[in-house]
Order: C-alpha cells, then sequence, then structure tokens
C-alpha cells in the first residue's frame, strides 16, 4: 500500500505577542492510500497545525513532508495552490461556502479552477451532489440550507477534483448530535469508496468511526 | 463564476453599493468638466478663427488685432500685393471703429467694422442682404433693439462724437439692409458692418487707407507657416499671425484656466482613488475568511484579486455614463457663468465636449480606479491561509 | 519719424490692479507735458483723478463737477472699479461655483467612506447589542468619533488651505510679476469651511450609525 502521506520531524512555531507558540514539536506520521485516520487530542496540542500542513495551506518551519509521492513542504505559492486544488480536500468545521453561490456553483468553483468546461463541470457537480444525498437541493444557497446539508454540500466541493487526501478539521463540530451521526455515516462511506482521510476531531463518535486513531498532546504525537 | 460572486456581493451591499458609484461619478463628471475645461477654449477659439476659413491675420505691427486703435497704413496697396500671390484666395480688410447713433432723448453706440461684403470673415446674415451701396450697413440684434429699428429702416450715424462740445463728425443717414450675428464680437455687444470706404469717408482722414485688420484665406494645399513668414518678410509694417499663434496668445492669457483645470482633474482622480481604496479594503476586511477558504480550496491568487477587481470594474462600469451625463450638465452650468466675461466672443464655450475629452477622462478613472483596488485586493490575497482562517473562526 | 531721446530715470513696480493682470504691454511714464507734445495731443488729457477727505466731500465733489464741467463726467472710483472688474466677478462666480461642487461631491464621498468604516464595525456593534448596550449609546459612540474625526481633519484642512493658499499666491505673483493677492484665506472663509466639515461629517456619521443599529444583530454577525 502506497503512503499518501510521509511526515517526517515537522516543526512549526508561531509568535503570539512576546511569546513563542511551539504548535509541533517534530511530528512524524505516515497515512497509507485507502486509510480513515482520526487526529484527537486536548485544545492546543497541534491537531489543527498538523492538519494544516497536510492541506499544504501553511509551511512547516523544519521537517520533511510528502503528499501522494509529492515533496510539498518547499512549494512556493503558485505550485501549492495548484496542488491543493488537485490533490487535496478540505473540509471545514465552519463550511465555508460562498454564500453568493447555489450548492452547485459551489461545488463547480475548483472544476472551474480546474479548468473543466461548463457542461462537464455542471455534470460532475450534480453527480457529487447526488452522492451526498443533495441533488435536489442544487439550486438552494447556503443560507436556505441546514448545517448538514452545508457542510454536505463542502464534502461534495472537496471531492471535485478527486483528491488523493480528504482532510476534515472538526467537521462535526458545528453541527448537533443526530446531523454529526449522518455526517459519520457518509465518511464512513467515503473512505469505503476508496478515499483517503484524515479528520481532525473532538467528537468521540467520530473518532471510534475512524480506522486508526493518533492522539496529540503539546505538540507531539503520543500514541 | 467570479462575476457571479462579483456581482453578489455588490447586491449583498447595496446602500454601499449605490454610494459608490454616486461618489465615482461624480468624480468622473469632474474629472470630464476639467479635461473639457483645459482643451475647450482652446478648441472653442480655434473652431471660431477657422469658421470662415481665414488662416493668417495681420495687424499692425507688435500689435495683436483689434488689441490697440492702430491701424495699418498704405493697407489698399497691402492688400492688393497679398491679392497677387498664387498662394492666396482671399484677402478681407476690416477696419474697427465706433459709430454714435443720436435717438431722441439719448445716444446709443456701438462698434462699427468696416468690411469688404463680398469676402468678409466677419459676420453671418440672418436676415436681408449684405451691403452692396455706399450707404447701407447691417446690424445685429442688440444694436437694432437699442435703435427701435428693423431691416429696410434707415438711420442717421455718426463716426465721431465730441463729448467737451456735445458735436457729432461724420454723419451720414445710413439704410439697415440686413440683420447679421458677428462671429468675433460677445452677445450684447452692439454692432454694425458697413462698406469699408464709407467708415473711412466718415472718419476723415486719419482712416484714408487705413484698416485695422487683414484676413488671409490661403488656397488648398498652401503651406500656412511659409506663407506667414513670407508675408512678414514681405511687409514690414504688419505683424503676420497664423492661428497657430493667436491659439497661443490666447493660451497664455487664458493659462490660469488650464491650471486650474489641471489641479481639480487631479484633485478629482485623487478623491475617486481614495474612495475606490477604501471600497476595496473594506470589502476585503469583510471577507477574508472567504478569501481565505478560496485560496484553501486551489483558487489561484491572481483569480482571486480579479474577482475582487471585478466589484470596483462594474461600479466603474455603472458610474460612467452617470459621470458623463452629471458632467455634461455641470459643465453647461459653468460654462454659462464664464460666457458673461466682459469682450467674450458669443461664440466661444470654455467647456467644449469633445468624444476625446470623454475617453481622456473615463480611461483616467477606470485606470485610477483599477489601480486603487490591486493593492488592497493583492494583500487580501497574499494573507497566510491557517492564520486568517484560524482568526476568521475565532472573530 | 517724430520722436524724442529720454533718459530712463527709474524702473517702477507694477501697481496691485486686476485689470493689469496677463496684459504683457510694455509701460512708460512721462511728465504729462512732454507725452502731450509727443503726440501732439495740446492741452488734453484723458481724465482727472480727484482726492477728497471723507464720503461727504466725495458726494459734494461729484455734484458740484458734473453740474458745472461741461463735456464730461465724474464717477465715483468705487463705481468704475465695480465696472473694471467684471472680469473678476466672473472669475469669482466661477469659483463660487466649483466650491458648491465640491461640497456637494465632498458630502456623497463623506457619506461613502463613513458608511464603509461604520460597516467594518458591524460584528463590535452587534456584540454589543447582544451584551445590552442601547442604540443611543452605540450611536452616541460613532457620531461622537465621527465628530472627533471632523475635528481633526477640519485643523488639518484649514492647515492644508492656508497652505495651499501661500502657494498660489507665490506662483501667479511671480507668472504675472504683480503684488496682487490671487488668495485670501479670511476668519469668515475658516469657518464657514469648519462647520461644513463638521455637519458634513456628523450627519455622516451619525447616517451611517443609525443604519448599523437598525439591522437585527445576529444578522450583523451573519447569521
Amino acid at each position: 500500500m502506497t503512503d499518501i502521506v510521509d511526515a517526517r520531524g515537522l516543526v512549526r512555531e508561531y509568535r503570539m505577542g512576546e511569546e513563542i507558540v511551539h504548535a509541533l514539536r517534530g511530528v512524524s506520521l505516515t497515512v497509507s492510500e485507502g486509510e480513515y485516520v482520526a487526529i484527537v487530542g486536548p485544545s492546543g496540542c497541534g491537531k489543527s497545525t498538523l492538519l494544516n500542513l497536510l492541506g499544504v495551506i501553511d509551511r512547516p518551519q523544519s521537517g520533511e513532508l510528502s503528499i501522494a509521492g509529492e515533496r510539498v513542504d518547499r512549494l512556493n505559492d503558485a505550485r501549492a495552490t495548484e496542488f491543493r486544488l488537485r490533490r487535496i480536500g478540505f473540509v471545514f468545521q465552519r463550511f465555508y461556502l460562498m454564500q453568493a453561490l447555489t450548492a452547485r456553483e459551489n461545488v463547480e468553483l475548483p472544476l472551474a479552477e480546474a479548468g473543466m468546461a461548463g457542461t462537464e463541470r455542471r455534470d460532475r457537480a450534480l453527480e457529487l451532489l447526488d452522492y451526498v444525498g443533495l441533488r435536489k437541493r442544487e439550486r438552494h444557497r447556503p443560507s436556505q440550507l441546514s448545517g448538514g446539508e452545508q457542510q454536505r454540500v463542502a464534502i461534495a466541493r472537496a471531492l471535485a477534483n478527486r483528491p488523493a487526501l480528504l482532510l476534515a478539521d472538526e467537521p462535526t463540530g458545528e453541527l448537533d448530535a443526530r446531523t454529526g451521526a449522518e455526517m459519520i455515516a457518509l465518511f464512513d462511506r467515503l473512505n469505503a469508496d476508496g478515499t483517503t482521510i484524515v479528520v481532525v476531531t473532538h467528537d468521540e463518535d467520530l473518532a471510534r468511526a475512524a480506522k486508526r486513531v493518533v492522539h496529540m498532546r503539546d505538540g507531539e504525537i503520543v500514541a | 463564476m467570479i462575476i457571479t460572486l462579483a456581482l453578489a456581493s455588490l447586491v449583498r451591499h447595496r446602500a454601499r453599493t449605490v454610494l459608490a458609484i454616486l461618489g465615482v461619478a461624480v468624480s468622473a463628471a469632474m474629472l470630464l468638466d476639467m479635461v473639457m475645461l483645459s482643451s475647450g477654449m482652446r478648441e472653442s477659439f480655434r473652431g471660431l478663427l477657422l469658421s470662415q476659413g481665414f488662416q493668417l491675420r495681420l495687424s499692425p505691427k507688435g500689435t495683436l488685432p483689434f488689441d490697440t486703435e492702430a491701424t495699418i497704413r498704405s493697407a489698399d496697396s497691402i492688400v492688393a500685393l497679398i491679392r497677387a500671390r498664387p498662394t492666396v484666395e482671399a484677402v478681407s480688410p476690416v477696419l474697427g471703429g465706433q459709430l454714435h447713433f443720436p435717438l431722441a432723448e439719448s445716444m446709443a453706440n456701438a462698434t462699427a467694422l468696416g468690411v469688404e461684403p463680398a469676402v468678409q470673415g466677419d459676420y453671418e446674415l440672418v436676415e436681408g442682404r449684405h451691403p452692396s451701396a455706399e450707404n447701407e450697413l447691417v446690424a445685429n440684434d442688440a444694436l437694432l433693439r437699442a435703435l427701435g429699428r428693423s431691416v429696410g429702416d434707415t438711420i442717421r450715424a455718426a463716426a465721431g462724437y465730441d463729448p467737451q462740445l456735445r458735436t457729432l463728425s461724420g454723419q451720414r443717414v445710413l439704410r439697415i439692409v440686413g440683420r447679421v450675428r458677428f462671429i468675433y464680437l460677445a452677445l450684447e455687444q452692439r454692432a454694425a458692418a458697413l462698406p469699408i470706404g464709407t467708415l473711412r469717408a466718415m472718419n476723415g482722414p486719419t482712416s484714408i487707407d487705413r484698416a485695422s485688420l487683414a484676413m488671409v484665406r490661403l488656397r488648398p494645399g498652401a503651406d500656412v507657416e511659409q506663407e506667414r513668414t513670407a508675408l512678414e518678410r514681405q511687409l514690414r509694417t504688419v505683424t503676420v499671425i497664423s492661428t497657430a499663434a493667436a491659439l497661443k496668445q490666447v493660451d497664455e492669457r487664458l493659462s490660469y484656466f488650464r491650471q486650474l483645470a489641471v489641479i481639480l482633474g487631479a484633485v478629482s482622480l485623487v478623491v475617486g482613488f481614495l474612495l475606490v481604496t477604501t471600497l476595496v479594503t473594506v470589502s476585503v476586511n469583510e471577507r477574508l475568511g472567504e478569501i481565505s477558504v478560496m485560496r484553501a480550496i486551489g483558487v489561484r491568487r491572481w483569480r482571486v484579486v480579479a474577482q475582487i477587481l471585478l466589484e470596483s470594474t462594474v461600479i466603474m462600469i455603472v458610474a460612467a455614463p452617470l459621470g458623463l451625463a452629471l458632467g455634461l450638465v455641470t459643465a453647461r452650468w459653468l460654462n454659462s457663468i464664464l460666457a458673461r466675461f466682459p469682450g467674450l466672443p458669443e461664440r466661444i464655450d470654455f467647456f467644449l465636449f469633445q468624444p476625446s475629452a470623454a475617453w481622456t477622462a473615463l480611461g483616467l478613472l477606470a485606470l485610477s480606479g483599477i489601480l486603487a483596488g490591486v493593492y488592497p485586493s493583492w494583500r487580501g490575497a497574499s494573507l497566510p491561509i491557517a492564520s486568517t482562517l484560524r482568526q476568521e473562526a475565532v472573530g | 519719424m517724430p520722436g524724442d531721446t529720454v533718459v530712463i530715470a527709474g524702473i517702477v513696480q507694477r501697481r496691485a490692479d486686476p485689470a493689469e493682470i496677463a496684459r504683457g504691454e510694455y509701460r512708460v511714464r512721462l511728465h504729462l507735458d512732454h507725452l502731450q507734445s509727443l503726440l501732439g495731443y495740446g492741452d488734453r488729457v484723458d481724465r482727472f483723478a480727484v482726492g477728497t477727505r471723507g464720503a461727504a466731500a466725495t458726494a459734494d465733489a461729484l455734484s458740484r463737477i458734473n453740474s458745472a464741467a461741461y463735456g464730461f463726467r465724474a464717477h465715483r472710483s468705487a463705481d468704475i472699479a465695480v465696472e473694471t472688474s467684471r472680469t473678476f466677478a466672473v472669475v469669482s462666480r466661477f469659483h463660487r461655483a466649483i466650491g458648491v461642487i465640491t461640497i456637494v461631491a465632498s458630502a456623497i464621498f463623506l457619506l461613502c467612506i463613513m458608511l464603509l468604516k461604520v460597516d467594518e464595525r458591524r460584528r463590535d456593534v452587534a456584540a454589543l447589542r447582544l451584551i445590552g448596550c442601547s442604540t443611543r449609546t452605540i450611536v452616541g459612540s460613532v457620531v461622537l468619533e465621527a465628530a472627533a474625526v471632523a475635528v481633526l481633519g477640519s485643523i488639518a484642512g484649514v492647515g492644508v488651505g492656508a497652505a495651499a493658499s501661500w502657494i498660489v499666491n507665490q506662483h501667479y505673483q511671480g507668472v504675472y510679476r504683480t503684488p496682487l493677492r490671487f488668495s485670501i484665506v479670511t476668519g469668515d472663509i475658516v469657518l464657514l469651511a469648519v462647520a461644513l466639515s463638521l455637519v458634513l461629517g456628523i450627519a455622516a456619521g451619525w447616517l451611517a450609525a443609525r443604519r448599523l443599529v437598525r439591522t437585527p444583530p445576529l444578522a450583523l454577525f451573519g447569521r
């Protein structure tokens, strides 16, 4: 099984006023293709920071990181953007859909960016919405969707360009218990269909659903 | 997609968008007015000078046409000399003076132009005909109103008036044969034109063979500057001015308005620039989360910037015709104020609309609007994604 | 050509006479009888200037000269000045028109920018509303801030205006070689400018604040 994620000795620090926060202190992690990994730990342990590095939306100060066989820790902005577009799917706690676009248009956004033609793009977007059970809501704007529906649209958007890796930062954080359970079931289905998933979560149910749980504390993986 | 996002953002903040459009429209209007002002006088005057096709003007040496009371001596032989040149199509001699019209209880005075009606270029006939006999004249509406006369009537006129002795000299009874509009005179300036010989005779011995000005029309293809130089070399007692030189004089006299136009135009541009910068900055600051997410899902930086700039571009596009209309209205108003300049020819416009002026103004504004939006949008699109998302989540 | 040889006895400075501005002509001063003989004028002049002591004396002299003289009229200098300064009356009206346009334009710009800046603080305003601050307090604080900005702006504006006025005078006095003052900043003008900017600034702030407090707090949070 190939490793989708190969992280070695990742260090990330932040300056907060006078203080330096050591968010990650030499973290190493591998995730194989098709795995479903949950990263858990108390607030401030560095799990979201790790996820941001895996999503190539942040850079480590030192260490090596390869995603889908490509070194990503020293990419320039343009190449990092391109990588995120084609190889990474990111799901945020607060959905972050474009309020001005419909559900379908939100899913089409990364497809348009990747240069897909109009009709093909539309079809792909509808296919993804169908997959997440929201085909009938394609013309609705985010303000007309519930939290769970918005998160499903966000997942469809993340899957648009068939990413090698799907990352989710507290995907059930803004959802009630029932909707959260639906989301967990969706992630299960995604993984069963072959998607490599890494989630960061406080949700015990979500953590339990994952195939492997990684525990973090004070910027290090402890288990 | 980018267009949809840009338009949606504008619609979402209607009040702000409307005010921004109004603000940019006002900037555009002022800028257009200033561009019109900077070139309007000049172009209007050029049009006036060339309206009758005369490219050169001769005046007494060292003076500008009608700037002083000096006259050209031996005018007839000078005119004949110029007419003999193969490049010359027509020469119109003009003698300036005053006519005094004794009325029942008062005296009406008017500017008098002695002309050769066949080649004159000083007036346009509105009613009647040109004077063909020596005791005929044409007059403008202002004079006819003051005299209480119309075409066909006769009137006693005198060329000289001694205020100490209260006596008139050079009197004649003249028939009004035409109603005219004088091209180079102010609107309310009373004026009449009559055969140059008649005015000379009325003025007395000092005016014999004199002219205040001679206008020269060249044949098509003639080199104006070459002709001007040749005439000035040949005729030592006159100054020969081309239209270009006359315009230069006007430019110098009215340089104040050009400078004012440049300053106010620059201020309009700066204010428009500031407005757009503020608008884009606030718009970006409000959407940092959205912008960071777009970057996180792989939208390229320049596309994010393009989407933001599109908003300011839409505002410019909507504001432009509004600004154009507003600019034309205010230009008319300002022109009506400046048209009351004493002695200004009726046909001179300070604010002359030319399509090139409109394009220049709108082009400048569009460029400044785009430049104004580039920095804040680039800054917003370049913020570190992770920390911005974190801040926006907390905020 | 008839003429005479003269000695240049001195060089005179131009008077601050508006009618002489932009006239590039040369001027000489001679003894009256010398010029009369050069021109062949004989015992003629273009005009007399008469100095009097006080308004009553002026009126008395005016009526006595006009009733006694034959063939000429006496005029008050002030009346002639009005007539000869028609050009400047036109320019003055033009400036006033530009001033009106500037005020209208400034009002629009100010309102627009105030709206934008107050809008930026929507979340702060929403939070204040949610914790129980009255709309009166919020509007009051925004208006106070707008007033402070208007006062500071006015002070800066008066400074800039005074400097610009000085520059204009220096420039045109040099160009036209005249001591005439082209721009004068008087107390009235300063008072008008400050009053206008205060009124406009405060009005703009009040309008923008009123608009914001009328929006429900949760809407301000974007929910």
